[in-house]
């Protein structure tokens, strides 16, 4: 199976940028490239549901109280 | 959009041989045909032969419901579903959708991402139903299985793989596959979860499965 073919970008990013960025590559196993692609997929995600007229919520395990996520 | 298609090898069942196949990328308008022209009317050929056999409904093929063209239109231009399916003799053998959002549940690999199998399914001809039966094509599943592998290696996931499996696919995916079983998820009909981890993924491939 190949890869599909890939187009190259500079991205700057501020130090606190870069340091939360490393963080989730440690925390995620990830390169900064995988990282970045899998937050894009997630952000089209969110964005899809919400189109078809769904909310994002985070939710306590514990107390089950309910937080919307209000997306840009 | 560009397909990417790659050479793969079905086991012919009754020439008791090798035949080439294709992988492709994608799951474009020709499957959902197939599986509107093809799948659907051999799907309930089965279905009468298990009714004419007595074999109670519970042990006919649990993905009858499936609408491979809603699942389709449901993940259009979703950049976190590929799909795939394998092509023999101008049919669609088998078809597959997977998730890369998800995270690994196994307490070694918490957190990390894995290639999620939203679906998979071969053609109802390439499964055994009846005591007798012989499925035509054999190894779709693992073809199948196989490119959710490469998939996960390519993205950086290590290999890593997870699924909840329809109650007639428990013993493939722990068996044939050496997937860890991590129980019924009540948040999914009670539906088994099973995982890959990175070294169980090399093994699957090292087998040449």
């Amino acid at each position: 199976m190949a890869a599909a073919a890939k187009k190259t970008m500079t991205l700057n990013l501020t130090d606190v940028e870069m340091d939360a960025l490393e963080d989730l590559c440690q925390k995620k196993d990830l390169s900064k490239t995988a990282v970045l692609r899998q937050a894009l997929r997630l952000y089209q995600a969110v964005e899809i549901r919400t189109e078809r007229g769904a909310k994002l919520f985070f939710e306590d395990e514990q107390t089950k109280e309910k937080a919307e996520l209000m997306m840009l | 959009m560009s397909i990417d298609v790659s050479k793969v090898f079905l086991f012919d069942n009754s020439a008791k041989n090798l035949v080439e196949a294709e992988l492709l990328d994608a799951i474009v308008e020709k499957q959902l045909l197939d599986w509107e022209d093809q799948w659907i009317p051999a799907r309930d050929e089965v279905n009468r032969r298990l009714k004419a056999a007595g074999v109670d409904r519970s042990k006919w093929p649990q993905t009858g419901h499936w609408s491979w063209r809603d699942k389709q239109l449901g993940i259009k231009g979703s950049l976190s579903n590929p799909s795939f399916c394998v092509v023999h003799a101008d049919e669609t053998q088998g078809l597959m959708i997977l998730d890369t959002l998800p995270s690994a549940r196994l307490s070694s690999q918490a957190g990390k991402p894995i290639v999620y199998i939203d679906y998979l399914e071969v053609a109802p001809w390439n499964r055994k139903h009846l005591p007798g039966d012989v499925p035509r094509y054999g190894a779709v599943g693992s073809i199948l299985m196989r490119a959710a592998i490469e998939l996960s290696l390519q993205e950086g996931f290590k290999g890593r793989v997870g699924l909840h499996s329809l109650p007639q696919s428990n013993d493939w995916y722990a068996n044939k596959c050496g997937m860890t079983d991590l129980g019924p998820d009540p948040a999914k009909q009670n539906l088994r979860y099973f995982e890959m981890t990175p070294e169980i993924a090399q093994a699957f491939i090292n087998r040449g499965s």
